[in-house]
């Protein structure tokens, strides 16, 4: 229905990933304050902490902050708990090598580097308790340092564990020191472990090295990434201005750890609210002033430049002004003036603004308060887009066209990044000091698998370009269809005019591809949504094959309300399309052409298909969304091949009640796809490969450990003496490493199936890369894929082609798509569940593929 | 996301509910831990009176099986005559556990319902929420935005809750005597026994309601008539349909207007139209206007022909016969009802012909119907007031499917 959905959903914008966009939706999670955030930058306070002017009506305190602080620094990056899993060495067949073999070689750069280590490199953990106990972080930090057992070697403390490169003398060493009140405090510091370089917690140490690093480069932190607002890209005319910046990590990979950067950028709206507010009293007048600002403000995202932080305006207090003094932690009086006077030097120069609230995330689930926030609204600056600025157009090309950097800007930034933390003294000093050395970039030999060819009725298709063979197939007639005999038209009365030209066009598009389209009955109704929904109501009956709505507008009433009554109560194919779709003259062909197929697809047609060797294969997609009303619901998608010819799906959804995204109900979907398999072919399939689209950062064990044991029930049934070998694949649409092909002193984006199963990878898992996708801007991500359960022992080199080859099949795009076509189809059947149905879509249709 | 925190039991819960008491009581207490000591005394007595108190509401939703009694269905004349209350409360969102408020009522909707009648009388009123707790402007906004689109603050139409809650309970206890029971969907009723209680204590009314679910009344009306227990996922499915939605007369005026579907009235209403249409139906009682919303599909068929066939040659065909409205699912679904219900269709009775149809000009719509239609299955949906047109076997067809 909606274009831009589509594209997202076919991922060819994915590029622009790297921006932070949008307004904060109602869900937390999906916020730039988010939990993670918090995290990552209390981590990175190994050093200085975080002073915010924090007010609190009742006077709660939080607890001591001490104790929080030791706790947290401690806790486990979830990326980091993924790699405890090790899912390789129970695969026998890919325990020695898990490379595949066919292909053309190809050389590729990345934005992966080396860091070195010396031999022996190891790191020493030591807890510090101090008697009597101290609550400032700062002090402690001081009597520590003071010891001369201390102080000339390299160490890290934050409070409460101490990090060493060399071991001290003792286990236990104690110490004692007096402070400057005169009262005597004594150490105790104890060897916990030593650590080697590819332990987590070391490598979450040299995490947390790196980001102070790219502090001394002038950075700053916000949300995980790090920014350089000294160099910003303006972009007047939108009033916007883009910060550079990097996520970086470093992590473990195929041999040793390495350091990956990824450029990102940050969207900041040259306008503080101050600004805004004044801007929008001067448009609306003062009467409704306060209630516009509400309705205006409250949501979006605001970022204060004193400290980098960004917060969501939950409120604004309009009794509260800047000269109202509010209590700091230790108890003092001071005014909002005064304090940011003394502790950023920032002069404020309206006096009588109001506040704005923000709802401080509550870092330890105790029953204290929420802590608000009081921000100052001349101080904050407005972040991300608003849903107004993401339907601008021009506004987004204008974002696109600086944040969209091709490979060879993309390469130029990361080796700009490289240089600065090798030259510059403090940040090689700090490197040093840990004895780590700071390599060089990394490149690595891909493979280009061959590409594959499209199977038609009658004529076999070698595009020209796998991204796009809408021209090869053009004349080509589909694998199958059925003739469309009775079908109804609902359009809006003014809308009548386009019927005509595009009910020939498609009549002629459909006899081209075989695809039969008798005449509709038209039905026109007045322009709103209930008359539609009543004349869809009273006209539809169980002969009807489809129903086509011609909707005036893409307000959101229509398109939920139609598909809903359509897809669960009145269980009918249907087919949504704008009247300002069907306006274009110049488009029609081509516009024809898209919803001819999709409306074949909907009757249980067959588009094309590729040549898959492996006979009685079943391929699944899963993926899982969140209920766009009620977040404590997952929308849980399910699509399973039913012929050996991978042209026909079987796709089940599901609503579950959960807070996590693992889902319960596999065993009830793959039963029910393999009763589907057996009615159609007589037989279970031998093989099943299971593609999960879907999973977070620290899932892996639970998908491991609860949804494989699900699938794998219902795979070995006790009736049949041959059960079918299952293979489990996690897809992640996000990852770290970009790979480049370097051409004649320039780079480019790697071609169409180019797969990397080695160096980037992970030693304990059986893991690839492939580049299934084109992006005619930017930069290409690749798509990975990690195999957590393979019964099938398919060789690595299948396995991947395999993978390659289901990126052909989806009916909704003719070309490539960056994840296998079952997860697509998932995908698309948990948003259309998720954003407009919110139940589960009726059985009846699980045989076609209905919401295309 | 993994659940990295400690398991925790029932006592944690109960001293964190506690919280918010102890420290109005000026106890300073900012953790569990500081809590303990002052709860270990109200752990050891009984809680049951515990429902009173606002910040430790939210009833488990009941999961009695329905007391059949209680819905005084001794008779099928009893239960035909007898009148239901369904009751809707809207709020702005539902706010986090720790704090004091966790609802903002800003809707009201009541209907009076009876199987013979339909609907007999209605109540809605929109309600003054109060001041927005401190820091969740957002979140109400955002729960707001997303279904009822009730505005959180000047909403001129909202009136203070010490008024609603009094001619809500006047609506529903017009005369001294036992108070009705009144029912509300398993999924809203802790949010409406929360609301209700939190606008008793501003307005000082006692009264304690008796909230029961819907589903278990289906389910009590069900076995009472064909001696059999539904499942609950077919009474779920039964009362969860969309085809009301947009019906006319079903929404308030405030919602019709702005067209927003999330309304307390009509969900009141639709679960009303449920009702009538599926079991009315078993019990032989002829649909009227105040039973489902009959008068969208009159005013659609026979006052403004809404279908034009371009081009009428070629269309021929296809044309339909006569317009009509059909549900192509009720055949099988009755098939499934036959299966669940056995004997049933020995149980349907019709009333006579000539018998007082009310609503707006049903008698003209099916007049006009029965006239121009020779297929008589096509019009199954509104079969039981066409029963003395039809052959028995069509003549038990519901309206809409279930499904």
């Amino acid at each position: 229905m909606s274009g831009r959905a589509r594209v997202r959903a076919r991922g060819i914008t994915r590029s622009l990933g790297a921006v932070d966009v949008g307004r904060a939706p109602a869900s937390p999670s999906a916020t730039s304050v988010e939990p993670g955030d918090q995290e990552a930058s209390s981590s990175s306070g190994l050093v200085e902490a975080n002073i915010i002017p924090q007010w609190d009506k009742d006077s709660v305190c939080s607890g001591d902050s001490g104790q929080s602080h030791m706790e947290r620094s401690m806790r486990m990056r979830r990326d980091l708990m993924d790699l405890e899993i090790s899912t390789r060495e129970k695969l026998a067949h890919v325990k020695d090598c898990k490379t595949g073999s066919s292909g053309i070689p190809v050389k590729l750069v990345t934005n992966l580097f080396n860091l070195d280590f010396p031999q022996d490199w190891q790191l020493y953990q030591y807890c510090v308790t101090f008697s009597p106990d101290l609550a400032s972080r700062r002090l402690r930090t001081a009597l520590l340092y003071n010891h001369s057992e201390l102080s000339n070697r390299t160490k890290a403390f934050d409070g409460a564990t101490l990090f060493l490169l060399q071991k001290l003398d003792k286990k236990v060493t104690e110490l004692s020191s007096e402070t400057q009140r005169g009262e005597t405090v004594k150490i105790t510091v104890t060897l916990i472990k030593e650590l080697v370089s590819s332990s987590p917690v070391c490598i979450q140490f040299i995490n947390i090295i790196f980001r102070k690093i790219l502090k001394k480069l002038s950075m700053y932190q916000i949300g995980r990434n790090f920014y350089k607002p000294s160099e910003p890209v303006e972009i007047p005319q939108h009033k916007l201005s883009l910060w550079p910046g990097f996520a970086i990590s470093v992590s473990p990979f195929e041999s040793r750890l390495l350091f990956s950067a990824d450029v990102s950028y940050k969207v900041l709206r040259n306008e503080t609210v101050l600004e805004f507010m004044t801007d929008l009293c001067f448009k609306t007048g003062t009467s409704c002033f306060t209630q516009m600002c509400e309705k205006q403000l409250v949501g979006l995202v605001v970022l204060t430049r004193y400290n980098n932080r960004t917060y969501r305006i939950d409120d604004i207090d309009w009794t509260v002004k800047p000269t109202f003094s509010f209590q700091k932690r230790d108890g003092a009086e001071i005014t909002y003036v005064d304090y940011y006077k003394q502790q950023y030097d920032i002069t404020l120069s309206d006096l009588n603004q109001p506040m704005l609230v923000s709802l401080l995330k509550r870092k330890r689930n105790d029953n204290s308060e929420p802590q608000v926030v009081h921000l100052i609204p001349e101080l904050c600056f407005l972040t991300g887009l608003s849903g107004q600025a993401t339907s601008d157009f021009q506004l987004m090309k204008a974002v696109a066209e600086e944040t969209r950097l091709s490979p060879l800007d993309r390469q130029q930034r990361l080796a700009r990044l490289a240089d600065d933390i090798q030259r510059n003294q403090v940040a090689r000093f700090e490197l040093e000091n840990w004895g780590l050395h700071f390599g060089s970039q990394m490149s690595l030999t891909g493979r280009i698998v061959p590409p594959e060819k499209i199977l038609m009725q009658d004529h076999v298709c070698q595009p020209a370009s796998a991204a796009d063979w809408a021209k090869d197939i053009r004349t080509c007639k589909v694998l199958s269809a059925q003739s469309l005999d009775k079908w109804l038209i609902f359009c809006a009365n003014r809308a009548e005019y386009v019927i005509e030209s595009f009910l020939s066009c498609l009549r002629r598009v459909g006899s081209s591809m075989g695809f039969n389209v008798g005449y509709p009955q038209i039905i026109k109704v007045q322009e709103n949504p209930g008359a539609f929904i009543r004349a869809i109501q009273q006209q539809v009956n169980p002969e009807v094959q489809l129903v086509m709505c011609i909707l005036p507008s893409n307000q959101k009433n229509y398109y939920d309300s139609i598909k809903k009554y359509l897809s669960s109560d009145c269980a009918v194919p249907s087919q949504c399309v704008l009247t300002r779709t069907l306006s274009k003259q110049g488009m029609m062909m081509s516009v024809a052409t898209k919803i001819a197929m999709q409306m074949n697809c909907k009757l249980g047609g067959e588009l094309w298909a590729v040549e898959i060797p492996l006979k009685s294969l079943m391929v699944v997609g899963i993926d899982i969304s969140k209920d766009a009303f009620n977040k404590d619901m997952a929308v849980i998608g399910f699509v399973a091949s039913v012929n050996p010819r991978i042209t026909r799906w079987f796709s089940r959804c599901i609503l579950q009640r959960t807070t996590t995204g693992i889902a319960d109900c596999l065993k009830v979907f793959m039963t029910g796809a393999l009763n589907k398999w057996q009615k159609t072919n007589h037989d279970l399939p031998a093989r099943i490969v299971v593609y999960r689209d879907g999973v977070g950062d620290g899932q892996l064990r639970t998908v491991m450990e609860y949804e494989v044991p699900q699938l794998l029930s219902s795979v070995t049934k006790p009736s049949a003496n041959t059960s079918s070998r299952l293979s489990v694949v996690v897809v992640r649409k996000k990852c770290m490493p970009r790979f480049f092909t370097e051409m004649s002193r320039t780079v480019q984006n790697p071609p169409l199936g180019t797969v990397v199963d080695s160096e980037a990878t992970r030693p304990e898992w059986y893991d690839f890369y492939l580049v299934s996708q084109t992006a005619s801007r930017g930069t290409v991500s690749p798509t990975y894929y990690n195999v957590i359960y393979d019964d099938n022992g398919l060789k690595p080199d299948h396995m991947q082609r395999l993978t390659y080859k289901l990126c052909h099949l989806y009916y909704n795009w003719q070309g490539l798509v960056s994840i296998p076509a079952p997860c697509l189809y998932a995908h698309k059947l948990t948003f259309l569940v998720s954003q407009s149905i919110h139940k589960e879509p009726s059985l009846e249709l699980a045989n076609n593929l209905f919401y295309l | 996301m993994p659940n990295r925190r400690a398991s925790r039991n029932a006592y944690y819960f109960f001293v964190q509910e506690k919280i918010p008491e102890l420290r109005r009581r000026g106890l300073a207490v900012a953790r569990v831990a500081d809590a303990i000591p002052h709860c270990s005394a109200d752990w050891a007595k009984p809680t049951s009176t515990l429902l009173g108190e606002p910040g430790m509401l939210v009833p488990k939703p009941s999961v009695s099986p329905p007391d059949i009694s209680s819905l005084s269905l001794k008779s099928d004349q009893a239960l035909l005559g007898g009148n239901f209350y369904f009751l809707n409360i809207f709020s702005h969102g539902e706010l986090p556990p720790h704090c004091e408020q966790r609802f903002l009522p800003c809707e009201v909707g009541c209907v009076k319902y009876s199987l013979q009648e339909g609907i007999v009388a209605e109540f809605h009123s929109f309600i003054n929420p109060g001041e927005i707790p401190r820091g969740f402007r957002f979140h109400c906004q955002a729960a707001s935005d997303s279904s009822h689109k009730i505005p959180i603050s000047n909403f001129e139409l909202g009136h203070d809750q010490a008024t609603v809650l009094q001619k809500l309970y006047r609506f529903i206890h017009p005369n001294p005597g036992k108070w009705p029971p009144i029912y509300c969907k398993s999924d809203d009723r802790a949010r409406i026994h929360w609301c209700l209680k939190l606008m008793e204590r501003d307005s000082e009314i006692r009264q304690d309601l008796e909230l029961l679910t819907v589903e278990d009344l289906v389910v009590g009306i069900y076995q009472q008539k064909f001696l059999k227990e539904p499942s609950k996922t077919w009474v779920r499915s039964l009362l969860d349909v969309a085809m009301w939605d947009y019906s006319s007369n079903t929404r308030c005026k405030w919602h019709e207007e702005n067209d927003i579907l999330f309304c307390a009235l009509a969900v009141c209403k639709k679960i009303t139209y449920c009702i009538s249409n599926s079991l009315a139906t078993l019990f032989g009682i002829r649909l009227t206007g105040t039973h489902i919303p009959l008068q969208d599909y009159e005013a659609s068929s026979s006052v403004t022909p809404k279908m034009v066939v371009l081009d009428a040659g070629r269309y021929q065909k296809l044309r339909v016969e006569s317009p009509g409205f059909y549900h192509f699912n009720s055949y099988k679904q009755e098939q499934r009802f036959n299966a669940s219900t056995g004997d049933y269709p020995c149980g349907v009775k019709f009333s006579g012909q000539n018998s007082t149809v009310r609503g707006r000009g049903i008698t003209r719509l099916l007049e006009s119907i029965s006239n121009s239609s020779s297929n008589v299955r096509k019009f199954s949906n509104c079969e039981t007031s066409l029963s003395s047109y039809v052959p028995k076997e069509d003549g038990y067809k519901s309206f809409s499917s279930l499904s």
